[in-house]
C-alpha cells in the first residue's frame, strides 16, 4: 500500500500538449477522482500512472519509487477498464486468477484468493461462467475482482460505470465506496460524471485542457470553486452565471438584474465580472432582484426545477423545494443570500471572499 | 408458417439446377469408374455390371497408401509451420509495430499480387541449387514461403480486431508480451487459426503445379500431383483413371464432411475481411 506523487508531469502527442504540467500528491488510502469534460486529459493522466502511456517529462512516483521507466506489470497497480477488458476465452475464475497465475502463486493460495475476492463482490455463483454469459453489472464485478485479487498498491478505475444503466450505476457506486472502506487502498477514479465524483471522492481533481483547475474535497469544490470552470462543472443543476459590472460603492449592475445589488464594498470600480448563483440558493420573493417569466418546469416530486427567462432574456435555473403549483409563462422573482453569491473576475478567477 | 412465394420457388429451383451441374461431372466419373476394364464409357451411363473392383485395382496400381503418406507428410511439413509463423507475424504487424514500420506489411501485401506460375521457373533453379530437387522439401519450403503473404494478411486482419484493452489488461496483470501472445491472443485467435489451417490444408493437398515441376518421383509428390503421373501411365484405361481420381478426392471430401462448419466459417470470414 502506498501513496502517489506527480511532479510537473507532461504529455505531448507529437507537438500537441495533452497534459500541461500536473503536480499532485495522493496520500495512502485516499479515494481520488479525476473529473473533467471529454478530452481534458483525465484518462491520459490515469494511463500515465498505469504505465500504458509514456511520460514526456516530469516524474511519477508510487510510494517512494519513481516509476517513469517501470513496466506496467511492475508498478503494483491494477486497473479496471471502461470496457471491462475481460478475457473472453476464460471463465470468471480464470479471469480473476490470471494475474496470480502469471505471478506463479501456488494453486491453493490462488484458489483461496479468488474465492475471497468472489465473496467480497458477491459473485461466487458466477465463477464457472464465461464473460459472454454475464450482464454488464456482473462483468464489472469480475473486472473489479481481477483488480482486488492481486492486492495492488494503487487501484485505477477508468470510467468503470459509464457502460451501466442509471439504476445499476447507483448500486455499483455504493459498492465501490464500501470496497474502498473495506480495503483501505489508494484508489484513483476517472469519470466525467460530477455526481460520481462528489459521492465517491475524498479528494476531487478537476481537469480541463490538460491543466489541474482545482484540487479539494467535494464540499470545498462546491462551496469555494477557484474559478468559473470549476464553478460551472461541480454541482447539479449547473451554477447560474451572469455577466455584471461593478459600480462605485461595491454594488453590481446588469441588464439581467432589476436593481443594483450591493454585494461587497471592496470591489474595483466599473470592472466586468461574473456573478455565480447556485440554483438551490434562489428563493422566490416578490421584490427580489431577479425578475422574469417561467419558461420550463421539471417536477421531480421532492423538488421542482425551473428554467426562468430574465428581463434581458438571460436564462437561469432555480430549484425550489417540494411541489409548487406554477404555470409556464407566469411572472416570478427570486432573491438570495448575498453570502451565497460568488464573484469571478474577467479572467474567470474567483474574487477572494469579503473580509 | 410461411408459405413459399413464387420467388423462393424459383430460387430453390435454381439452386437445385446448380447443384446438379456441380455434381454431374463427379457422377459421370463414378459411372465411368464402374465400367468394365477396357471399355470406353459414354457419358452418364450406369453400367449393367458395376465393377467395384476397379477402386481396389486403382488403389493398388497407383500405390495409394504411399501417396496418402506422401501427401500427409507434405501437409504436415507445410501447414503447422506456416500457421505458426503467420500467427506470430500477424500479431507483430498488428500490435507491435508503430506507423514507422507500416511498409513491412505492404511488402507482404505485395506478395499477394504474385501468381505462383510467375515464380515457378526461378523457383526450379533455386531448388536445384539447394540440391532439394526430387525431395519433398522441394514442395514444402517453397509452399511455406508462397503462403506467407496471404497467411500473414489473414492473421493480421484478425489481430487488428482484438480490442487493445485486452493487451493492456494482460500487461497490467503481469504478462510479458510473449505470455500475452500465448495465453490471451492465441486462444482468442482460434477461429482465425482454424480457418487458415483448413485453407492451407486444402491448397497444399490440391497442389499440382509445384510437385509436377519440382519432383520427378510420383511417390514424393502430393496426391494431386501424383495424379499427373498416373494419368500418363494409365491414360488409356478410362475406368481405372476415374476410379483413381475419385480415390484421390476422397480424403478432402471426408475432411470436409467432418469440418463442414469450420469450412463454411472460413469462407464467410474471407467474405467479410477479404
Amino acid at each position: 500500500m502506498a501513496g502517489l506523487t506527480l511532479r510537473s508531469v507532461r504529455k505531448n502527442y507529437g507537438d500537441v500538449p495533452v497534459i500541461k504540467g500536473v503536480d499532485l500528491d495522493i496520500a495512502h488510502g485516499e479515494f481520488v477522482v479525476f473529473v473533467g469534460p471529454s478530452g481534458c486529459g483525465k484518462s491520459t493522466l490515469l494511463r500515465m500512472i498505469a504505465g500504458l502511456e509514456d511520460i514526456t517529462s516530469g516524474e511519477v512516483s508510487i510510494g517512494t519509487r519513481v516509476v517513469n521507466d517501470v513496466e506496467p506489470r511492475d508498478r503494483g497497480v491494477a486497473m479496471v477498464f471502461q470496457s471491462y477488458a475481460l478475457y473472453p476465452h476464460m471463465s470468471v475464475y480464470d479471469n480473476v486468477g490470471f494475474g496470480l497465475k502469471l505471478a506463479g502463486t501456488p494453486k491453493a493460495v490462488r484458489d483461496a484468493n479468488i474465492r475471497d475476492a468472489a465473496k467480497v463482490l458477491q459473485m461466487e455463483h458466477l465463477l464457472d461462467r464465461r464473460p459472454a454469459q454475464l450482464s454488464g453489472g456482473q462483468r464489472q464485478r469480475v473486472a473489479i475482482g481481477r483488480a482486488i485479487v492481486r492486492e495492488p498498491d494503487v487501484f485505477l478505475f477508468d470510467e468503470p460505470l459509464s457502460n451501466l444503466d442509471a439504476a445499476l450505476r447507483g448500486d455499483m457506486r455504493m459498492e465501490l465506496a464500501r470496497l474502498h472502506n473495506d480495503l483501505g487502498a489508494t484508489m484513483i477514479y476517472v469519470t466525467h460524471d460530477q455526481v460520481e465524483a462528489m459521492t465517491l471522492a475524498d479528494k476531487i481533481v478537476v481537469l480541463d485542457g490538460g491543466v489541474v483547475q482545482q484540487v479539494g474535497s467535494p464540499l470545498e469544490l462546491y462551496n469555494n470553486p477557484a474559478n468559473l470552470f470549476v464553478a460551472g462543472f461541480i454541482g447539479s443543476p449547473k451554477m447560474n452565471l451572469l455577466s455584471v459590472e461593478s459600480q462605485t460603492g461595491g454594488a453590481v449592475v446588469s441588464a439581467a438584474l432589476a436593481a443594483p445589488l450591493a454585494l461587497r464594498h471592496d470591489l474595483p470600480e466599473s470592472a466586468r465580472m461574473t456573478l455565480g448563483l447556485r440554483p438551490h440558493d434562489l428563493k422566490v420573493a416578490e421584490d427580489g432582484p431577479l425578475k422574469g417569466h417561467v419558461r420550463l418546469i421539471e417536477r421531480l416530486g421532492n423538488e421542482t426545477i425551473l428554467r426562468v427567462s430574465l428581463t434581458d432574456a438571460t436564462e437561469i435555473t432555480a430549484v425550489l423545494p417540494g411541489q409548487d403549483a406554477l404555470a409556464n409563462g407566469q411572472p416570478i422573482a427570486f432573491d438570495f443570500e448575498p453570502s451565497s453569491a460568488l464573484l469571478f473576475d474577467e479572467h474567470g478567477s474567483r474574487l477572494n471572499t469579503a473580509p | 408458417m410461411k408459405t413459399a412465394t413464387p420467388n423462393t420457388l424459383v430460387a430453390r429451383g435454381l439452386i437445385i439446377v446448380l447443384m446438379i451441374v456441380t455434381l454431374l461431372p463427379f457422377l459421370s466419373m463414378l459411372s465411368a469408374a464402374l465400367a468394365p476394364q477396357g471399355t470406353y464409357p459414354n457419358g452418364l451411363q450406369w453400367p449393367a455390371d458395376p465393377q467395384w473392383g476397379n477402386f481396389a485395382r486403382a488403389f493398388e496400381v497407383a500405390r495409394m497408401d504411399q501417396l496418402l503418406l506422401s501427401s500427409s507428410l507434405i501437409v504436415l511439413g507445410v501447414v503447422p509451420i506456416s500457421v505458426l509463423i503467420a500467427t506470430m507475424a500477424g500479431y507483430g504487424l498488428a500490435k507491435l509495430t508503430t506507423n514507422k514500420y507500416k511498409w513491412l506489411y505492404l511488402v507482404f501485401v505485395f506478395g499477394l499480387t504474385l501468381p505462383f506460375e510467375a515464380v515457378i521457373t526461378p523457383l526450379y533453379y533455386e531448388v536445384r541449387a539447394l540440391g532439394l530437387l526430387n525431395t519433398r522439401f522441394a514442395i514444402i519450403l517453397p509452399l511455406i514461403g508462397l503462403y506467407m503473404p496471404f497467411s500473414v494478411y489473414w492473421m493480421r486482419a484478425h489481430f487488428l480486431n482484438v480490442p487493445h484493452d485486452l493487451t493492456e489488461a494482460a500487461q497490467l496483470d503481469g504478462a510479458t508480451r510473449w505470455k500475452e501472445f500465448w495465453l490471451v491472443q492465441v486462444p482468442l485467435a482460434r477461429p482465425a487459426i482454424m480457418s487458415l489451417t483448413i485453407l492451407l490444408f486444402l491448397w497444399t493437398w490440391n497442389q499440382f503445379l509445384l510437385p509436377v515441376v519440382l519432383v520427378q518421383d510420383p511417390m514424393q509428390r502430393t496426391m494431386a500431383g501424383a495424379l499427373g503421373a498416373f494419368q500418363g501411365q494409365w491414360g488409356t484405361d478410362i475406368p481405372l483413371l476415374c476410379a483413381g481420381s475419385l480415390l484421390i478426392l476422397a480424403p478432402t471430401v471426408a475432411l470436409f464432411l467432418v469440418f463442414q462448419r469450420q469450412f463454411v466459417a472460413a469462407l464467410m470470414q474471407g467474405a467479410v475481411k477479404g
